[in-house]
């Protein structure tokens, strides 16, 4: 048997990730508002720092964490270990994310931020745990399940290495300057925790929401082995050397990886039953060339870089803004409306089903809301990014302006979704 | 996919099940499931008034599947007072587009 198995625990774990996930997304519209200039800057500055982990922690892992204990289930084919694990983890990264947002917003590194770090740790770590005796439980191994599993394994790596950093302001732990680390603290993040994970999951939603044909794995598993193959030799690499020649090769092979994942993308696509691509599917869709767009900085960035031109910060900004609000965050903004929906209905209408005549997930959000939102991100996109990259600051604001109007459009349709009441169409 | 035995009394009820069960959506395609050819066939145990429908999900994965199965449950029971309804999950054989009716592709724009 297989399918959700809803219950009133899991539910209100999930919805509570959604829920503070989309606080986060305002909250961090409105950050960014008060921090316009210093986009135009380094990116190693206290308001960029506290911004980058709300996008990254508030916004991006927690709701990808909630998605997870509610999907890992249908991708692993099991049933959650443990909701009090998940409810303890949620607990540790509350605080843990306020107090690091917070002090690096203000950049006090005491016991605060170091306080914040450490939960934050605990927290993943919890999380890890729960995915693995998650799947511990299931027999047949799948390739998504390594990319699960290495992703959560980057995750905890990731949130060691940032505590280790935020000790060191301090303690002073490493002999060489927090940059060094800070790049190999970002990659293990973005590839090896986002980029695993997302494809992880989405390489088994995106063909089921597409109801695709194509059922081959093997450039999964491409993907897979070079996407880790790149990651490992970069940390490597880059620790020892810094970024040099190396780096471009190491670059193709990642490249390569993606492109791998790409095609599968393409063909699942091009071998999809249902003809009509929704709106959420469009947005996931429009995630995927930003995640192009964002991978294709990168030569720009180790060329500045390697030429020692200054430019290679602002193409390093760039790249950051385009993984962290492009990709993840048009995926989000796609993906909520597949996902959030159906938990809904299922609670509402499991049990009405084939008796009345009931809503389809897809009536519970608001279409007019979803375009609204779709628009207003686009805008987003094409004067935010290119106002970046030219410093010209009204670009930059309009902007975060309609990320904002972004924001606020996303949670009032998650609202809309969670207050939906229970209606019916008469007796089948 | 499901067959009928002319000379099976209960053959016209199982005809007339399979139709009731095109009142069964699914939640993402909003096509009914006989159209997708996910049942397999009925069975009807008339002296237990037990109805157990064999059928299949798209995907192993598919997280509707529990309500797919509550909604041919619960359309069973609902039309058929005093019938009780099980539903044999298979998986072979698998699920595939051939099994689609000509009406589930003309409805997926295919």
């Amino acid at each position: 048997m297989s399918g959700i198995k809803q219950n009133p625990g899991l539910y209100k774990i999930v919805v509570t990730h959604y829920v503070v996930a989309a606080f986060c997304f305002l909250i961090l519209s409105v950050m960014m508002l008060f921090s316009v200039k210093a986009f135009t800057g380094h990116y190693f500055h206290p308001q960029i720092l506290a911004i980058t982990h709300m996008a990254a922690l508030g916004w991006g892992t927690m709701i990808i964490l909630g998605a997870s204990y509610q999907l890992i289930p249908v991708v692993l084919e099991t049933e959650l270990y443990s909701e009090k694990l998940a409810w303890m983890s949620f607990a540790l990264f509350m605080p843990g994310l306020t107090a690091l947002v917070y002090s690096f917003w203000v950049f006090v590194p005491g016991i605060h931020m170091q306080s914040g770090a450490i939960l934050l740790l605990l927290a993943v770590l919890l999380f890890t745990i729960n995915v693995y005796l998650t799947a511990k439980k299931k027999k047949q191994e799948t390739i998504q399940e390594d990319f699960i599993f290495s992703a959560c394994i980057c995750l905890c790596l990731t949130a060691a290495l940032g505590a280790a950093l935020v000790f060191n302001f301090t303690l002073l732990i490493f002999p060489q300057d927090q940059l060094h680390f800070l790049k190999l603290h970002a990659h293990m993040g973005l590839i090896g925790w986002f980029l695993l994970m997302l494809i992880g999951v989405s390489s088994k939603l995106v063909p089921m929401f597409l109801v695709s044909s194509y059922q081959n794995t093997k450039l999964l598993t491409y993907s897979y082995y070079l996407i880790i193959g790149a990651l490992l030799y970069f940390l490597v690499d880059s620790y020892l050397f810094g970024l040099s020649l190396r780096t471009y090769l190491i670059f193709t092979i990642g490249a390569a990886g993606i492109t791998c994942y790409f095609i599968f993308i393409v063909k699942c696509l091009r071998s999809r039953l249902r003809k009509h691509i929704d709106l959420p599917m469009m947005n996931s869709f429009m995630s995927f060339i930003l995640l192009k767009i964002a991978t294709l900085t990168v030569p720009f960035i180790i060329y500045f870089h390697l030429k020692n031109n200054p430019v290679t910060i602002r193409f390093s900004m760039i790249y950051g803004e385009f993984m962290l609000m492009g990709w993840i965050t048009a995926l989000i903004l796609g993906q909520t409306f597949k996902t959030l929906p159906f938990i809904v209905w299922v609670k509402h209408y499991e049990h009405l089903t084939g008796k009345f005549k009931t809503p389809m997930p897809a009536e519970l959000f608001a279409e007019n809301l979803l375009k609204a939102q779709t628009v207003s991100y686009l805008i987003f996109c094409l004067t935010f990014m290119p106002g970046c990259y030219l410093l010209f600051l009204p670009l930059i604001y309009i902007g975060i302006a309609m990320l904002m109007v972004t924001a606020m459009l996303y949670l009032s349709n998650i609202f809309t979704v969670l207050f939906h009441k229970t209606v019916t169409y008469g007796k089948l | 996919m499901a067959s009928f035995d002319i000379t099976d009394p209960l053959s016209f009820l199982k005809e007339q099940m399979m139709e009731t069960l095109r009142l069964v959506i699914d939640p993402e395609l909003h096509i009914n499931i006989i159209d997708l050819g996910l049942v397999y066939g009925i069975d009807i145990d008339a002296e237990k008034k037990l109805v157990n429908v064999e059928m299949t999900l798209s995907s192993s994965y598919c997280p509707m599947g529990e309500s797919i199965i509550s909604a041919v449950k619960n359309c069973i029971e609902g039309h058929y007072d005093d019938y009780a309804a099980a539903v044999d999950l298979v998986w072979e054989p698998v699920w595939s587009y051939d099994n689609i009716s000509d009406e589930g592709k003309r409805l997926l724009g295919m």
